[in-house]
């Protein structure tokens, strides 16, 4: 099957919980992303919920609840709270997460929307999500771009070690997202059809992971001159950790969709990037207070194909956010660098043109470099 | 009613024991004849490691002690939370830390690796928010 419904999403966005018996218990996480900027109020908001470790034994999981925000004024706003097992609530039928006392993710299937509500520290959020878009799994993508396109070697090699890695990748292409978000008593009223949602899951530990860089530009297909959505991922595998395969997806405001894989795409990165920047968990600032990992001030994706259709996105990022999670196996730690980004979006498709700044959330992940 | 130092130290022993088995071997290795007072609030602990065992008591004799650290809850939460820099908490007179320099830095490795193992741990996790 290569499309969804909307009606899908409960069972493609459910939690998949692994067996009692799975020898990998430990090394068990997964986690939904939500993602939206209202341009009215030009909020961005990234929460996560997630689940880690064995999810039978209280003293090996837990769950967990983080919000990166960034505010009209660019400040960042970020929040972490481990919700213990006892208070946790997910089940394998449902994207559900019942966190008591600290959030709460509820799936309605009669008007196939979210409602998320929580308050973590200084930052509450009660927020109304109905999904506009199917959900797409990573196999779906995976086949229309075999489909589509002259296989070659490193298709293979990311898709067999992105499937020996995640058990889940799913994505909600389109929310719309309106309620409140309110930061240290400061409310938002957030009314806006460019959220976006992610869900991840699987039995591994960080040192097996070499990163990756995925985003989504946050498109108002309503506007003039923005198209129906962006998207990109670059997943980075093999032994050397170094090799990278991806692309990006660029789907017009008629349903065009053209992928632009790395092959045709020229990534270049310069600068540093001298704003905002906000670490989580708190305690990375203790272990690591000289801890800046590097990024960039300007990201340029420059694509084109066979047709003379091309894309160029020029990142800027706005505010970071660097989460650190630590291995169970060893010492290995991964840096999620999570970005609030302004993307200049120049494309050429079908013999139209576009030329837009928009809203963008870009996650870069990386083994942590020790030293 | 937060959780008391003393008993807050003798609980974290006994998960490390549990949990950490391997590291906390290393750890007893590393703090040989360390004698450590933790002020938290008004509330006082002093951790001893002797001949590979360690131990966990109200006071020390007279001399005994080689590092003596004052500080209290709310610095202690401000800084696993990020809020604060240990060299902010220094600075502002919030954290005192007493004790020759290269014990100190000895001191420091150690606890550092105690906060590092809290990261995978969500018992060492929950258990620190019993302080609070």
């Amino acid at each position: 099957m290569l499309s969804s419904r909307v009606e899908d999403t409960p069972w493609v966005d459910s939690f998949d919980l692994p067996s009692v018996f799975d020898p990998r218990l430990p090394y068990y996480k997964e986690w939904h992303d939500f993602v939206f900027f209202d341009r009215a109020s030009q909020l961005f908001g990234l929460l996560n919920f997630a689940i880690h470790g064995n999810p039978y034994d209280s003293k090996r999981g837990y769950g967990a609840v983080l919000a990166f925000l960034v505010d009209s004024g660019g400040r960042t706003h970020t929040a972490l709270k481990l919700i213990p097992l006892s208070k946790l609530k997910v089940t394998p039928f449902t994207p559900d997460f019942h966190g008591e006392g600290v959030a709460s993710v509820s799936y309605s299937p009669g008007s196939s929307s979210f409602s998320l509500k929580g308050g973590i520290d200084q930052i509450a959020f009660d927020l109304h999500a109905p999904v506009v878009l199917a959900p797409v799994t990573m196999s779906q993508i995976g086949l229309e771009v075999l489909f589509k396109n002259r296989l070659k070697e490193e298709m293979l090699e990311v898709a067999s070690e992105m499937a020996s890695i995640w058990d889940k990748w799913v994505e909600l292409p389109r929310l719309k997202v309106t309620g409140t978000v309110s930061v240290g008593g400061t409310s938002y009223s957030v009314d806006t059809t460019t959220g976006y949602q992610d869900h991840e899951g699987g039995r591994f530990d960080w040192g097996s992971v070499a990163g990756w860089d995925t985003g989504v530009l946050l498109c108002d297909p309503s506007l003039p001159g923005e198209p129906e959505r962006v998207s990109f991922l670059f997943y980075r595998y093999g032994a050397s950790k170094e090799s990278s395969y991806g692309g990006i997806i660029v789907r017009s405001s008629d349903g065009e969709e053209r992928f632009f894989d790395s092959e045709k795409v020229t990534i270049t990165r310069s600068g540093e990037f001298a704003g905002e920047r906000a670490y989580l968990p708190g305690v990375t600032r203790l272990l690591y207070p000289d801890y800046r990992p590097s990024i960039p001030a300007t990201i340029a994706f420059s694509g084109s194909d066979e047709s003379s259709d091309s894309v160029e996105i020029v990142f800027t990022p706005r505010a970071a956010c660097t989460i650190v999670v630590a291995g169970m196996r060893d010492e290995s730690e991964t840096t999620f660098n999570e970005m609030y980004c302004n993307a200049t979006f120049d494309a050429k498709l079908d013999g139209r043109t576009y030329h837009k700044t928009i809203p963008c959330w870009f996650e870069s992940v990386r083994p942590r470099r020790w030293g | 009613m937060p959780l008391r130092l003393k008993r807050f130290l003798e609980e974290l022993l006994k998960l490390l024991k549990e949990d950490f088995p391997a590291q906390l071997e290393k750890l007893i290795e590393d703090a040989e004849g360390l004698t450590y007072l933790q002020v938290l609030d008004d509330e006082r602990a002093v951790i001893t490691v002797k001949d590979r065992r360690i131990t966990i008591t109200g006071k020390a004799r007279k001399g005994e002690t080689n590092i003596r650290i004052y500080t209290n809850r709310t610095l202690l939460f401000d800084a696993l939370e990020g809020k604060v820099a240990l060299a902010e908490a220094l600075a502002a007179g919030e954290l005192k830390v007493f004790g020759d320099p290269l014990t100190l830095l000895r001191c420091y490795a150690i606890w550092e690796r105690v906060m590092s193992l809290a990261r995978t741990s969500p018992r060492f996790y929950f258990l620190t928010y019993e302080l609070r």
